[in-house]
């Protein structure tokens, strides 16, 4: 048990001084938001590409082009062609519009259809369902103001409803946005992610390298193999859980002042409020709410954060035994690794809907459990039963999976020259 | 002070049997010899001694007790393969592995301090090994042996990599320990150091020993049949004296060489057919024969009978 403390201390305290170590950590979190402000920025551009598009309308009701031209607001542009009837489909296939749009009689009357015509197939869901809806609202509008509607009602009938969302848990409290909790669930599981593949990559390096370097010859005449193991594993794991403990508290500061940052960007004229409104009113009429976590998110957190790097590690550590160069580690890190990237595969699925068959059944079966579980957790609320089920599998899983490591550990750490394949590996657990 | 005692100790990789069935013993106070040539079991048997590995039957016993972790605490090994943390500084991987024999590291630190200033390396505690020249790599490698005052050393190739100077000071550490009654497993190749050092022997061929006991008894076994020769003049006479039956000739160099008698020569013929063809002679001398000719007798012989048994192993 010392000898193990020794090791763990030897190997925490040479990785933390380290200036990658200092580096990464402290430099992590701007990655991470740099990251996330790419896909970001990506996604606002790849709307903002479909905006713009100018409709020619044919319009045989003769009522509803310039009710469009009224309620269309910036995004798209609705125009009389400045061309002949039959030559606009043309005018289409030229470039000249991004599309016309047919509006035959009786569509107020509705015993006829609206037709978009465009060159581009594959027009976009957001596009469609904007289209859609102003549709809906002129005919809407007209067939209001048929029937003798008088304007203060039309007027009454068109204010916006503001939805918005709120998570009900269990114990009656509700919370912020959904939306919120589906980015925390994200970033947990991505979080497990690194936990599990890079973490458990630095103990299978750290094994090659004692290795490579013979060192583990003369640490094994003082210590049991599988203390050595042991000793790597969890010294390593303190380091990951230092590294992770100071993210996550740069984070927390970001979240305190990530109110005051969005209010930057926020517009008063745009959210019907004064301009010298307050930073608070500011943050409630763009209904935007810090997400308060229960504690029990974290703690499972932490415990298949834990669990889910033990499990790796003790895996990862078993292939570096194997080998003497990471290069020649590709081939048994692909089954390893698989479980880690299905389940980060799924996270989207998991996160979509938290309490489908698959989300449920990935959740619980060890080696794939530790992502989708604390993504189920942040988004909603898992049984008590299934959480704890799922992490007491996952911590069976840890000793079949350390007993396995140590068996091919303490012979693989020895083995040199000849490239092991599997049946190999499987003779090395059978020895005494 | 204790006796190191292997018995009956089998070991098998698979269908491979690297250890056959190997006794013997080693005495506080002596350095024994582990020798054989490449392959022979040797690191298996260390492995053993060093409880790095288990025997398949028999067992190895330190101090009347059968070894583990509490031997290894009393133990230094310094494996053939040398290795140390490239990144990690020369103090700190010393206190590391000073800690793992169950040393407290104020203790620890004196004792590096004063093997360092010893060894004439007082200056590079806070280097990182990859500064290192291999010498002093080597050097850093066996303080690390011997910091937590082994009482039972296993020296692998100690000498490797070390020039004169430095080999001599190696050579009067160990032998302190040994005056001071450690219990010392010396395995080397190098047949002139064996015989510098060691006191006994164990001579180890495909997992068996051939050969054990004291080193001059084991020698005064093979009989003063080994003649010395130093000579001026052609040295062609070499090839005619072994084709005659007369001799068998070990090593040879231009003024010298080493002459096996064979069954029913005498030195007294060897002597006139000689001096026949050399100009001048300045050393003729019988003699035991050196541990080399014994070593490459024995397991030349050994590999010879045993031929057919090794080619089924390697296939």
């Amino acid at each position: 048990m010392n000898k193990i403390a020794v090791v763990a201390r030897n190997e925490f305290m040479r990785r933390v001084k380290s200036r990658m170590f200092i580096l990464t950590t402290l430099l992590g979190p701007v990655l991470l938001v740099g990251f996330f402000a790419v896909v970001g920025f990506i996604a606002v551009s790849a709307m903002e590409e479909e905006e713009g598009r100018t409709i020619a309308v044919l319009d045989e009701t003769g009522v509803l082009l310039p009710a469009l031209q009224a309620e269309a607001g910036d995004t798209d542009t609705f125009v009389r062609p400045g061309v002949p009837f039959d030559s606009v489909r043309q005018a289409v296939l030229d470039g000249r519009y991004d599309g016309y749009l047919l509006l035959p009689e009786g569509l107020v009357e509705g015993t006829s259809e609206a037709t978009y015509y465009a060159a581009v197939g594959g027009g976009s869901n957001t596009f469609q369902r904007r289209l859609g809806r102003l549709l809906d609202r002129v005919v809407e509008q007209r067939r209001l103001a048929e029937n003798n509607v008088p304007p203060e009602v039309m007027e009454a009938i068109r204010k916006d409803v503001p939805l918005r969302m709120v998570q009900l848990t269990e114990a009656g409290e509700t919370a912020g946005s959904t939306e919120a909790y589906a980015v925390i669930g994200f970033i947990m599981g991505f979080l497990i992610y690194i936990a599990m593949l890079i973490y458990g990559s630095v103990v299978m390096q750290g094994v090659i390298e004692e290795k490579l370097s013979r060192v583990v010859e003369v640490i094994v005449s003082s210590v049991r193999p599988f203390e050595l193991l042991m000793g790597k594993v969890l010294g390593i794991g303190a380091m990951g859980l230092v590294q992770m403990t100071v993210w996550a508290l740069l984070i927390m500061a970001g979240t305190v002042f990530s109110g005051t940052l969005l209010a930057l960007f926020l517009d008063p004229a745009n959210l019907n409020l004064p301009v010298d409104a307050s930073q608070k009113e500011l943050l409630a009429a763009a209904n935007f709410q810090v997400p308060v976590l229960s504690a029990d998110v974290f703690v499972w957190f932490v415990l298949f954060f834990l669990i889910g790097y033990l499990v790796y590690a003790s895996l990862f550590a078993a292939v570096g035994s194997a080998v003497e160069q990471q290069q020649d580690a590709q081939g048994f890190l692909l089954p390893v690794m698989m479980p880690i990237i299905l389940s980060i595969v799924f996270i989207s699925p998991v996160v979509e809907a938290p309490n489908s068959t698959l989300a449920v059944v990935l959740s619980m079966i060890p080696f794939f459990s530790p992502i989708p579980m604390v993504v189920r957790v942040a988004v909603t609320d898992v049984p008590f039963w299934q959480v704890s089920l799922s992490f007491l599998l996952m911590v069976g899983a840890f000793f079949g999976a350390i007993w396995l490591s140590g068996r091919i550990y303490r012979v693989g750490i020895l083995m040199y020259g000849k490239k092991p394949k599997l049946r190999d590996l499987i003779r090395w657990i059978r020895y005494a | 002070m204790a006796v190191l005692s292997v018995e009956h100790v089998t070991k098998r990789y698979g269908d491979f049997v690297a250890v056959d069935d190997v006794s013997f013993q080693a005495q506080p106070g002596r350095i024994l010899g582990l020798l054989g040539p490449n392959g022979a079991g040797k690191t298996s048997t260390i492995r053993m001694i060093t409880y790095i590995t288990v025997p398949d039957e028999g067992q190895v016993r330190y101090d009347g007790r059968p070894v583990g972790p509490w031997s290894q605490a009393r133990m230094g090994y310094l494996p053939e393969e040398r290795g140390l943390y490239k990144k990690m500084k020369v103090g700190e991987q010393l206190l590391y592995f000073a800690a793992l024999k169950g040393v407290p590291a104020a203790e620890a630190r004196k004792k590096a301090r004063y093997w360092l200033d010893r060894f004439g390396a007082g200056g590079w505690v806070g280097k990182k090994t990859q500064e290192l020249s291999k010498g002093m790599q080597q050097k850093i490698q066996f303080i690390a042996t011997i910091l937590h005052e082994p009482d039972l050393l296993i020296l692998d190739e100690p000498f490797g990599g070390l020039d004169p100077i430095n080999a001599e000071l190696l050579n009067d550490v160990i032998m302190a320990l040994k005056e001071k009654g450690s219990t010392i497993l010396f395995a080397s190749h190098r047949m002139e150091q064996v015989e510098q050092l060691c006191d006994d022997i164990c001579l180890i061929s495909d997992g068996r020993i051939l050969l054990k006991g004291g080193l001059r008894e084991v020698k005064r076994r093979f009989g003063r049949n080994t003649i010395l020769l130093d000579f001026d003049g052609d040295n062609a006479f070499l090839d005619r004296l072994e084709a005659d039956g007369l001799v068998h000739v070990g090593l040879r160099s231009i003024s010298h060489a080493e002459l096996r008698l064979r069954d029913g020569a005498t030195p007294r013929h060897v002597l006139e057919v000689v001096m026949q063809y050399v100009d001048e002679i300045s050393r003729f001398e019988l003699v035991e024969p050196p541990m080399r000719e014994i070593f490459v007798s024995v397991v030349e012989q050994q590999q010879g009978a045993s031929g057919t048994r090794a080619e089924a192993v390697s296939h």
